[in-house]
């Protein structure tokens, strides 16, 4: 009696209807036996698998999980498949950068006539999340020692130094720029060309609608909002034709906003100044000081654009880890989260008029600000970001609890380019990353 | 006469704190150039120097962001309710800044109006608050406008003032300040000099007057259109206190919780038949003003804003009470 009972594995199989059912359905049907371990859910297709699936899988308790639907060519919706294997390449990404541990989340193409592969795969998940025991790092803190020692834990506080007020850059202003913006803003507006200019001022953005008050405007190093952000508002497209002041990394924004079929180029005015980086750990890395498909560009940016592998340099630390290491950190940040939403309402891309966490009825994310709760809503953010970030860091720049969101939108960048050569917003001719599939795209992770 | 201690001693005695089992919480810098109120391992994390004000407010030590109310388990027909732990054990919140203490009897009043809320002054009666008088300010500070200053002695149960050298002149305030601090401070002649802190930018009564008189003014649109309305101001707030209840569980079991909430949110006011009486930006903004300037002095006779500058140090488009109200 006093013996401990074995470890039964939990496994959790969202199942294409058309496949991988019929495929378990006639292992059922032959008598072939596999483990009981496994809980199938079947849905219409792999493509309609949504990505929080398999999150809230582990949350209510899987030790491991498995996604499976038709092989490539199969489809019932012909491309169903190949656009989940689009996303599961980016998700995989993403997960790891959380520090989920890829050992226990397996992807299958297993059609109706393949029982015997059904079987096999449950018997080797069963077996195999037998020997790796139940999943316990699932957001725990604990357990972290490759962490402490990284020196990034917050346990280990660095000494007090000053607080930055503000990130700056090494430029102080630019009155040439400044003088030569505020005279094609009073020139567009005594023109009536457009209604209002959405730029900087002193304290932070602001609306000018008037000639006279161009005075307001300013270039200097700390213009750091992204104003592509007002684009989508209402109160401010009540103004009228708008024109607006852009960095080169903010114009990227415009480029997937049009793409995305957000905004009209057209019914815009675009005023590009050349940008010698604000101070921001993005402007180290900048390949884009000088804005490319602005109607007007004011000054000149002698920088040398940065080695693409630079791009990813703030990653090597939390790549370093193990993925319980990364877990930890993550959970330690998302532990300051209280779900102001700055994050949300800062991104240009964020335009949805409600929000996945905003939906109650049910609840997919739940709106507490506990560890379940955060981790939730930060996978839901980056991952709706995922090829379509344009980096501009906004995100990091208005949390108040200071979580470096930009290492998510990073790691998901980073994969864009690596698997698909991607970069959201930097060609305005290029397919749009998750919208679109190739027959080409990469499985050597499905079995 | 006055009483001193040293921060070598200070660190001593926190540790003591933390070593008793009291739940210790103060300035901490959880990264480089980011200092946020935050419990304390060790007494080497309190960060005393080096910083105005913390990023977020000591508030969420009396009124946490995620607090569970009651617990449900459906077996059958059976619905049985669980009670929550409660909290227990002593807690001290050390170096909190002045405006970061004077916020907790102004929260008070609405805890305990129409209903005693047991969970909040539970956790009132159990905090001890150490304050540290702020020896610099910064653009965002306010605190002379709103009635209080660098050295504001309301909420506190004791208090630092810095002398330099390390040492600190102690001030206690209270009962529950003398009884924690009792033994460990040496006598002095030394007297601590208050800074003078910010300037006074406002009149906090004709904030309210204005706010009462113009509530459908041009002035609402055309000041508060960049706000992107995000939670940043009222959460990183010491006297917001809004919050919403909801059920997290399943079909067997699961808790009933209440998480802050923000009136700058468009769910905030939202009904269920789709209307929403605040469906701008500009009226939440004016909410936020209302409420603070007018609607809580009116029913409880105090300004709910202490000042410390939060909303505008944690603004992403540089808002905040201080811009909007300046700006009347």
């Amino acid at each position: 009696m006093s013996e401990r009972p074995e470890f039964e594995p939990k496994i959790v199989a969202f199942v294409c209807n058309w496949c991988t059912y019929l495929g378990a359905d006639l292992a059922g049907t032959t008598r072939l036996e596999y483990p009981a371990n496994v809980r199938i859910i079947r849905l219409p297709c792999t493509g309609r698998i949504d990505f929080n699936l398999i999150i809230k899988a582990f949350e209510i308790g899987a030790d491991s999980v498995l996604v499976s639907g038709c092989h490539p060519g199969d489809c019932h919706y012909t491309s169903g498949n190949y656009h989940a294997r689009r996303r599961w390449i980016l998700f995989r990404e993403l997960l790891q950068t959380l520090g989920f541990d890829l050992e226990r989340i397996y992807f299958t193409w297993i059609s109706a006539a393949e029982g015997h592969k059904w079987q096999q795969t449950v018997k080797e998940i069963t077996e195999k999340t037998r020997k790796l025991g139940p999943y316990k790092d699932l957001y725990q803190i604990s357990g972290s020692g490759d962490l402490a020692s990284s020196g990034r834990g917050a346990s280990r506080c660095a000494p007090a130094v000053p607080v930055e007020v503000c990130g700056r850059g090494t430029w102080p202003c630019a009155p040439t720029d400044e003088a030569a913006l505020r005279d094609t803003c009073r020139r567009l507006l005594a023109e009536g060309s457009v209604k209002v200019v959405i730029g900087y001022g002193r304290r932070g953005p602001v609306f000018v609608t008037r000639p006279e008050d161009v005075e307001q405007l300013i270039w200097d190093n700390h213009c750091l909002a992204n104003l592509t952000v007002y684009l989508k508002r209402k109160e401010i497209r009540g103004l009228g034709r708008p024109a607006i002041v852009v960095k080169g990394c903010d114009e990227r924004a415009l480029v997937v906003l049009e793409k995305e079929s957000q905004i009209d180029r057209k019914e815009m005015h675009v005023l590009g100044m050349a940008c010698k980086g604000m101070g921001k750990a993005k402007c180290e890395t900048c390949d884009v000081h000088m804005p490319r498909f602005a109607d007007e560009v004011m000054g000149e940016a002698d920088k040398h654009p940065a080695e693409t592998g630079e791009r990813w340099k703030s990653l090597a630390f939390l790549l370093a880890l193990s993925p319980a290491g990364r877990m930890a950190y993550w959970a330690r940040e998302f532990e300051r989260c209280v779900k102001c939403y700055a994050c949300r309402q800062v991104c240009p891309m964020c335009y949805c008029e409600r929000c996945l966490v905003e939906k109650n009825r049910p609840t997919e994310i739940e709106p507490s600000a506990t560890a379940k709760g955060n981790f939730a809503w930060h996978i839901v953010r980056a991952f709706h970001l995922a090829g379509r970030c344009v980096g501009c860091d906004e995100c990091t720049r208005a949390c108040p609890a200071g979580i470096d969101l930009r290492l998510l939108n990073l790691s998901l960048a980073k994969a864009a380019e690596e698997h698909f050569a991607y970069r959201a917003g930097m060609d305005p001719k290029a397919e749009p990353l998750i919208g679109a599939y190739s027959l080409q795209d990469k499985e050597n992770f499905i079995r | 006469m006055s009483a001193t201690i040293s921060q070598r001693a200070l660190r001593g005695v926190v540790t003591e704190w933390i070593r008793q089992g009291k739940r210790v919480a103060g300035p901490r810098q959880v990264k480089p150039g980011c200092v946020l109120y935050a419990p304390l391992e060790s007494s080497d994390q309190l960060v005393l120097e080096g910083f105005v004000h913390p990023a977020n407010s000591v508030k969420e030590f009396i009124f946490p962001k995620h607090e569970e109310l009651y617990g449900y388990r459906i077996t059958g027909n059976r619905i049985e309710l669980i009670e929550v732990k409660q909290p227990a054990g002593e807690q001290v919140l050390i170096a909190a800044r002045p405006c970061d203490a004077a916020s907790m009897p102004i929260l008070d009043h609405v805890f305990n109006w129409d209903y005693k809320d047991e969970l909040y002054n539970l956790r009132r009666q159990l905090t001890t608050v150490v304050t540290l008088a702020c020896a610099a300010h910064d653009d965002a500070c306010f605190c002379t406008s709103v009635g209080l200053g660098p050295a504001a002695e309301r909420g506190s149960d004791a208090m630092l003032l810095e002398l330099g050298d390390g040492e600190y002149e102690v001030r206690c305030l209270t009962e529950k300040g003398k009884a924690l601090l009792d033994g460990k401070v040496q006598a002095s002649e030394r007297v601590a000099s208050v800074s003078p802190g910010p300037e006074k930018r406002f009149e906090a009564e004709q904030v309210g007057a204005f706010v009462k008189e113009h509530f459908d003014s041009p002035f609402w649109p055309s000041e508060t259109l960049a706000c992107l309305g995000c939670g940043a101001c009222a959460y990183t707030c010491p006297t917001c206190h809004c919050f919403d209840i909801v059920d997290e569980g399943n079909i067997e079991s699961g808790v009933r919780a209440r998480n802050w909430d923000s009136c700058q949110f468009a769910m905030f006011t939202l009904h269920a038949s789709g209307h929403n009486p605040r469906p701008d930006q500009p009226s939440r903004q004016r909410q936020r003003i209302d409420h603070k300037f007018h609607v809580y002095p009116e029913k409880f006779g105090e300004i709910l804003c202490t000042g410390c500058g939060n909303c505008t140090r944690n603004c992403p488009v540089g808002m905040g009470v201080l811009s909007v109200v300046t700006a009347l």
